[in-house]
C-alpha cells in the first residue's frame, strides 16, 4: 500500500494478534469462565491521604512511591486480584501541564511515570498489574481540535511504556468519546500483546457526554477485538446495572463494571459519595447474575467496598457461563446509533454519495463544497436510509484525503452508520481507521489480490464487508458460478476470523436489457447464498437491472421485491426514489417486520394511486405548500412587476416569493444575467445598506440572503454554469487555535449568495493548509477570522505565509478583537467589520 | 421583521432549550488554602480580603456543539440564532450558579464579589487546566480544552467568586478589566453588557 506510511502505526499492524495472558487463570477470565476483581478508587484514597485537589496524582509515583504502594497494598489486602497503576492522566500532554502547574523544571517522561507506577503496584504484590490509561483530556475532531493521529500517538507512547514496564494488562477507562476509545484500543492492539480492557463512562441519560450508548460501545469495542469491555465511573451501581445489561446483550467478550460509590458532594472541602459499602455490594450482585464477570470500584470506593465485593464473588461465583450472543444479528454502528438487522428483516443502504454520473456531486467534491454532500446525506436519512454508502472515487481528487474528510464531516449531520466504498485499500484503511463506530467496507471480491488486501483490514478494524461475487475471470454468468465465488470469499473470511454475520455477499446485478437470463441468475444466486452459507447476509445494488430500458423505476422496484423474496437482506439503492421505498415499505408488511402493518398504514392511509410521497412527509409538505400558496396568492394579486416582487421578496426574506417571481421574469424572456446583476444583486446591496444603518439586524440580513439564494438557484437552472457562477473564488478560515467560527460562517453565507465560489477551510485551520488551498486554486481573495486576542498571532502568521507563497492574493480579516489598525498590523489588505462589508470588499477585489 | 422570520427564530430558541443539558460543578475553598495558583494582579485585587474562594464550571454540553455543526451545513440563519440563544443560555446558567453562591454566602452573613473568569483582565486562559483539574470538570462535566485553552463544549464557563466578610462594591463586572473594551459596540453606544439599562441608542 503506497500511502500506508502516513498512518501512525507500526508497519506490521495488520498481522493477526494473539493476546498473551500472564497465566492460565487470566486466560479463563478472558474466556468468560472466571470472575476477576479489580481495585477501587485511587483519587479517593489520595484525598484521604491529604493530596490536594488539583495536584497531579501521577507525579506521586515518582515523588512519593511508598504512599502509592500503601494504597495498592490496602486493595490487595482487601482482596483485589488486579491493582491499577496510578497513571490515569500520564500522557505527554497532561504530564507537561501538570509539571508546569507543580513548578517542575523538568517534565517527567511517560516512560518514567509508567516505570515508577508499575513498580509501585508490583511492590504491593498483587496477582496482576493493570496499566491505567485515561482520556487525553482534549477532544478529538470534529467537535474538538485534536487529530486522531495525535491522540493515537499519545496513547501509543503510554502503551509502549506500560508494556516495557511489565504490566499484565492494559485498562483503557473513563472514555466518553468512542473515537478516542478507538484510538486508544488501536494503539494497544498495534503496540503490545497484553490483554486489553476498555470501559466507558455514562450519564443518567444512558449516554456518554458525546452521546454514545452502551450498545454502540459494546458493538464498536467488541468489533475492535478488546478482551473485556464495560462501564466505569458513571453513576452508582444500581444505576449502572441496566446499562451493563444493555451492553451484555451486544458484547462478544466478558463485560466489566467499576461503578462510583453514588453521587459526589463536597463536605468540609472533601468530596464524599453517598453509597455505603454494603449497599454498594447489594447493588452489584444483580449485575453478577446478569453476566458481568469483572468488577471493581471507581470514584468514592475504598478497600472496604472491595472487601465486600470479594465476599460477593465468593458466594455468587461466575453464574453466567455462556454469553447470550446466540442469534447473531447483523449490526453496524455510528458513534450515536447502531443499525441492526434480525434474520428476515430488510435494510436500505443509501447510494447517493457517489460521484459516478453525478455532475453536481463531482463539482462539490472538487471544490471541497461539503455542505452539498452533507445535504445529500440528510435527504437520504429523512427518506428512510439506514446506512449511507460513501464513495469519493474521482480521478482528479485525493480520494483518501476526501474520504477521511467526508467521514469526519458526515458525523456532524447524520447518525447513520457509513459504508466506506472504494477500490483503493489505502483509502479504505484511512477512512475505517478514523471512523467512530463499526462501518461496512465496500468491497472485497474473489480476486486473490483483493482478499489479501481487504480482509485483514476488515478484521483488524472490526468492519462488516461487502463481498462481490467476481474474481480473476470476471462475473460468473450463472448462479452456481456466483455461489462458488461467494463460498471462496466466505472461506477466506472464516479463516481470518471474520464473523459470518459481518459478511454481506453481493451477487452483482446485471442489466436485463443485455441478457434476459441475468435477473433469474441473480435471484437464484441470492437464494443459494442464503441456503448454503448459513449466517452470511446478502446485499445488492439494484438499479443496474433496468439499464437501457425506459421507466426504470418500475423495473427497479419490481426486481427489488423479487430479490427480497429470494432472500436479499440489504438493498443499496436511491432512497429518494418513491417506488423503491414503496417496495421496501410493502415488503416489510409481508415479512412481518412491520408489525400490524403500522408503518405501512401510517405512510399510506388515504393515499391514492399516483400520489408520489409518503404520508408522513406529505402532511408536513402539504401544510408548507398551503402556506406557500397563501404567500404566493398575495403576490399574484400584487400589482407590482415580477422584478419588484423579487426586490421586495429579498428585502422581506421570502424565499418562495423570490423563487416564483424569478421564474416569472425568466418566462418573460428576461436575460438570466440581467436578473442577477440588475435585480438580485441590487436588492442584496439595499439589504446591506439597511444593515449598515442599523435598520436591519443580522437575522434579517441572513433571511434576505437566503431569499436571494433561492432566486440565484432558479437562474442557475436555466443559465449555463459559466454565465452565472464565474464571479471568482474566495478562501475563508477561522485561524489556527481559534474555534469561534460563527462570524466566518455568516460571511460565507453572504458571499455565496452574492454568487462567489467560497472555499470554506473551517476553523482551527493550519496556516500552511490554508495557503496550499489558495495556491492550488489560485484564489484571489482570502478571508480570515479570529475572536481571541490570543489567536491574532496565528492570523499574522497565516498572512505572512500567504505573502510569501501566494503574493497575488488579497487578504481581508475580521473578528471581535480586530479593528482597522490591528488589521494593518497583522498585514491584511482589508478590514471587514461585518459580513456586509466583506461582500463590498469581495466586489472591489473580484468584480 | 416578518412573522415567518420571528417564527424561525423562536423555533431555534426552543431547539436550544431542548438540546442544552446544563450541568455544573461548584466547590468552595478556604482562601488561605487554595490548591491552585491564580496569576495576575486583577484576580488578586478581586479576591483581596476574601475568606473563601468559590470555583465553578458550568456547561450546556456537547449536544449544543453538535447541533451547531449540523446547522452550519443546513441552515445558516438558524445557526446564528441558535448560537446566540446558546450564548445567552450559558450566561444565564453561570449567573444562576453565581446567584446561588451569593445566596449561600448571604445566609452566613458574608458577601460575594462578582464572578471573574479566565481571560478577564490579566488572568490568563492558561489557568484553565488547573481550574478544570481542581473541579474534576473533565470527568464530571465532559469539559475539555484545546491547545489554546478554549473549552469544548464551547458553551461552557469557568469562574471564580470571592466570599468576603464585608460588602463588595458593585455587583456587575466592569469594563476596566474587559479585554474587548476598546472594540465594544455597546460601549460606543454608551451601554455596558453588565448593566441592565437599555442601550442609549434605543432610548
Amino acid at each position: 500500500m503506497a500511502n500506508s506510511d502516513s498512518i501512525h502505526a507500526p508497519k506490521d499492524r495488520l498481522e493477526s494478534r494473539v493476546t498473551r495472558a500472564t497465566d492460565g487463570y487470566l486466560e479463563e477470565v478472558l474466556a468468560g469462565q472466571k470472575p476477576l476483581l479489580f481495585d477501587g478508587g485511587m483519587g479517593t484514597m489520595l484525598q484521604k491521604a491529604g493530596l490536594a485537589a488539583g495536584a497531579a496524582p501521577e507525579l506521586l509515583c515518582l515523588t512519593d512511591p511508598t504512599k502509592i504502594t500503601a494504597i495498592h497494598a490496602a486493595y490487595v489486602t482487601a482482596g483485589s486480584d488486579v491493582v491499577t497503576t496510578n497513571t490515569f492522566g500520564a500522557n505527554a500532554l497532561k504530564l507537561a501541564e501538570a509539571a508546569h502547574a507543580a513548578g517542575l523544571v523538568r517534565v517527567p517522561t511517560v516512560t518514567q511515570v509508567f516505570e515508577a507506577a508499575v513498580a509501585c503496584a508490583r511492590a504491593a504484590n498483587p496477582r496482576y498489574v493493570a496499566a491505567d490509561i485515561g482520556p487525553t483530556g482534549s477532544l478529538l475532531r470534529p467537535l474538538g481540535t485534536l487529530s486522531f493521529d495525535d491522540a493515537y500517538d499519545l496513547f501509543a507512547e503510554q502503551v509502549c511504556a506500560a508494556r516495557d514496564a511489565g504490566a499484565d494488562l492494559v485498562v483503557i477507562e473513563t472514555m466518553a468519546d468512542i473515537l478516542e476509545a478507538k484510538a486508544a484500543v488501536l494503539a494497544a492492539k498495534e503496540n503490545c500483546d497484553l490483554p486489553i480492557f476498555c470501559t466507558m463512562t455514562f450519564g443518567e441519560d444512558g449516554r456518554t457526554f458525546l452521546g454514545t450508548t452502551p450498545e454502540v460501545a459494546a458493538v464498536t469495542l467488541g468489533a475492535l477485538g478488546v478482551d473485556v469491555l464495560g462501564i466505569n465511573c458513571s453513576l452508582g451501581p444500581a444505576d449502572v446495572a441496566p446499562l451493563a445489561e444493555r451492553m451484555i446483550a451486544w458484547s462478544p467478550c466478558p463485560v466489566m463494571v467499576q461503578a462510583n460509590a453514588g453521587l459526589p458532594s463536597v463536605v468540609d472541602g472533601q468530596t464524599v459519595y453517598d453509597i455505603e459499602p454494603r449497599a454498594y455490594c447489594e447493588a452489584v450482585a444483580p449485575m453478577l447474575r446478569a453476566g458481568v464477570s469483572v468488577v471493581g470500584g471507581c470514584c468514592g470506593t475504598t478497600p472496604e467496598y472491595i472487601a465486600g465485593l470479594r465476599e460477593l464473588i465468593a458466594t455468587h461465583g461466575p453464574t453466567h457461563e455462556s454469553r447470550p450472543v446466540s442469534t447473531h444479528p447483523f449490526v453496524v454502528t455510528s458513534a450515536q446509533q447502531p443499525f441492526s438487522l434480525e434474520a428476515g428483516q430488510v435494510g436500505v443502504i443509501g447510494e447517493r454519495i457517489n460521484p459516478t454520473g453525478k455532475k453536481r456531486l463531482k463539482e462539490a467534491l472538487r471544490t471541497s463544497n461539503y455542505d452539498y454532500v452533507l445535504g445529500e446525506a440528510i435527504k437520504q436519512e429523512r427518506a428512510g436510509a439506514q446506512v449511507l454508502d460513501v464513495n469519493a472515487g474521482l480521478p482528479e481528487i485525493d480520494e483518501r484525503a476526501t474520504l477521511v474528510r467526508l467521514v469526519e464531516e458526515l458525523q456532524g449531520v447524520t447518525t447513520l452508520p457509513l459504508q466506506i466504498d472504494s477500490t483503493d485499500p489505502a483509502a479504505i484503511e484511512a477512512a475505517v481507521r478514523v471512523y467512530p463506530g463499526k462501518p461496512i467496507i465496500n468491497s472485497v471480491s474473489g480476486k486473490q489480490e483483493s482478499l489479501d488486501a481487504i480482509l485483514p483490514l476488515a478484521r483488524h478494524y472490526g468492519c462488516a464487508v461487502v463481498a462481490l461475487t467476481l474474481d480473476e475471470d470476471g462475473i460468473p454468468s450463472t448462479a452456481e458460478g456466483r455461489l462458488a465465488v461467494a463460498k471462496r470469499i466466505v472461506a477466506a473470511c472464516d479463516q481470518q476470523g471474520i464473523a459470518r454475520e459481518d459478511v454481506l455477499v453481493d451477487c452483482l446485478t446485471m442489466a436485463a436489457s443485455t441478457n434476459q437470463d441475468a435477473p433469474r441468475a441473480i435471484l437464484e444466486a441470492v437464494h443459494a447464498t442464503k441456503a448454503e452459507l448459513p449466517g452470511v447476509r446478502t446485499v445488492l445494488g439494484v438499479s443496474n437491472i433496468s439499464f437501457g430500458l425506459p421507466f426504470r423505476e418500475l423495473l427497479n422496484a419490481t426486481f427489488l421485491t423479487a430479490a427480497f423474496a429470494a432472500g436479499l437482506d440489504l438493498a443499496i439503492m436511491n432512497p429518494l426514489s418513491q417506488r423503491f421505498m414503496d417496495a421496501v415499505c410493502a415488503w416489510r408488511v409481508f415479512n412481518g417486520e412491520d408489525q400490524g402493518a403500522q408503518a405501512y398504514i401510517a405512510a399510506n392511509a388515504g393515499r391514492t394511486d399516483g400520489a408520489s410521497s409518503a404520508a408522513a412527509t406529505n402532511a408536513s409538505n402539504a401544510s408548507a405548500a398551503a402556506q406557500d400558496a397563501a404567500a404566493s396568492n398575495v403576490s399574484a394579486t400584487d400589482p407590482h412587476t415580477p422584478a419588484d416582487q423579487v426586490q421586495s421578496g429579498v428585502l422581506e426574506g421570502r424565499a418562495e416569493t423570490v423563487s416564483k417571481a424569478t421564474q416569472a421574469l425568466l418566462s418573460e424572456g428576461v436575460d438570466p444575467l440581467a436578473i442577477v446583476n440588475d435585480v438580485l444583486i441590487p436588492a442584496l446591496d439595499r439589504v446591506g445598506d439597511l444593515f449598515e444603518k442599523g435598520t436591519f439586524f443580522l437575522p434579517q440580513l441572513m433571511a434576505s440572503a437566503e431569499a436571494a439564494k433561492a432566486g440565484f438557484g432558479v437562474v442557475r437552472e436555466v443559465a449555463s454554469a459559466s454565465d452565472v457562477s464565474a464571479k471568482g473564488h474566495i478562501a475563508l478560515a477561522t485561524v489556527k487555535g481559534d474555534i469561534h467560527d460563527i462570524g466566518k460562517n455568516i460571511v460565507k453565507m453572504l458571499l455565496e449568495n452574492y454568487g462567489y465560489q467560497v472555499h470554506d477551510m473551517g476553523r482551527d485551520v493550519d496556516p500552511q493548509a490554508f495557503v496550499d488551498e489558495v495556491v492550488r486554486h489560485h484564489i484571489a481573495l482570502a478571508g480570515l477570522s479570529a475572536l481571541m486576542t490570543t489567536t491574532v498571532p496565528a492570523m499574522a502568521q497565516t498572512i505572512e505565509l500567504l505573502r510569501d507563497q501566494a503574493p497575488w492574493c488579497k487578504v481581508m480579516v475580521g473578528g471581535a478583537v480586530l479593528n482597522p489598525e490591528y488589521a494593518r498590523m497583522v498585514g491584511a489588505d482589508y478590514y471587514a467589520k461585518d459580513a456586509s462589508e466583506a461582500a463590498r470588499v469581495a466586489a472591489e477585489v473580484l468584480d | 421583521m416578518t412573522p415567518e422570520l420571528k417564527r424561525r427564530m423562536d423555533a431555534m430558541c426552543e431547539l436550544c432549550d431542548e438540546v442544552a443539558r446544563p450541568a455544573c460543578v461548584v466547590q468552595a475553598f478556604d482562601a488561605r488554602q487554595l490548591p491552585l495558583d491564580l496569576p495576575g494582579n486583577d484576580i488578586a485585587e478581586h479576591l483581596r480580603d476574601a475568606c473563601e474562594v468559590v470555583l465553578f464550571a458550568v456547561t450546556l454540553g456537547h449536544g449544543v456543539d453538535r447541533e451547531l455543526r449540523k446547522l452550519a451545513a443546513t441552515d445558516s440563519l438558524g445557526q446564528v440564532v441558535f448560537d446566540a440563544a446558546a450564548t445567552a443560555a450559558i450566561e444565564r446558567e453561570a449567573s444562576r450558579v453565581e446567584a446561588k453562591v451569593r445566596l449561600d454566602a448571604a445566609r452566613r452573613g458574608l458577601y460575594c464579589s462578582w464572578r471573574f473568569s479566565p481571560g478577564y483582565g490579566d488572568l490568563p486562559l492558561s489557568v484553565q487546566p488547573a481550574i478544570l483539574r481542581t473541579l474534576n470538570a473533565t470527568r464530571r462535566l465532559g469539559i475539555t480544552l484545546t491547545p489554546s485553552y478554549l473549552m469544548i463544549p464551547t458553551k461552557s464557563v469557568t469562574a471564580i467568586v470571592g466570599v468576603h466578610p464585608t460588602p463588595q462594591p458593585g455587583l456587575a463586572s466592569s469594563c476596566a478589566v474587559c479585554n474587548l473594551s476598546e472594540f465594544c459596540e455597546l460601549r460606543k453606544r454608551g451601554a455596558t453588557c453588565g448593566s441592565n439599562s437599555r442601550p442609549a441608542a434605543s432610548r
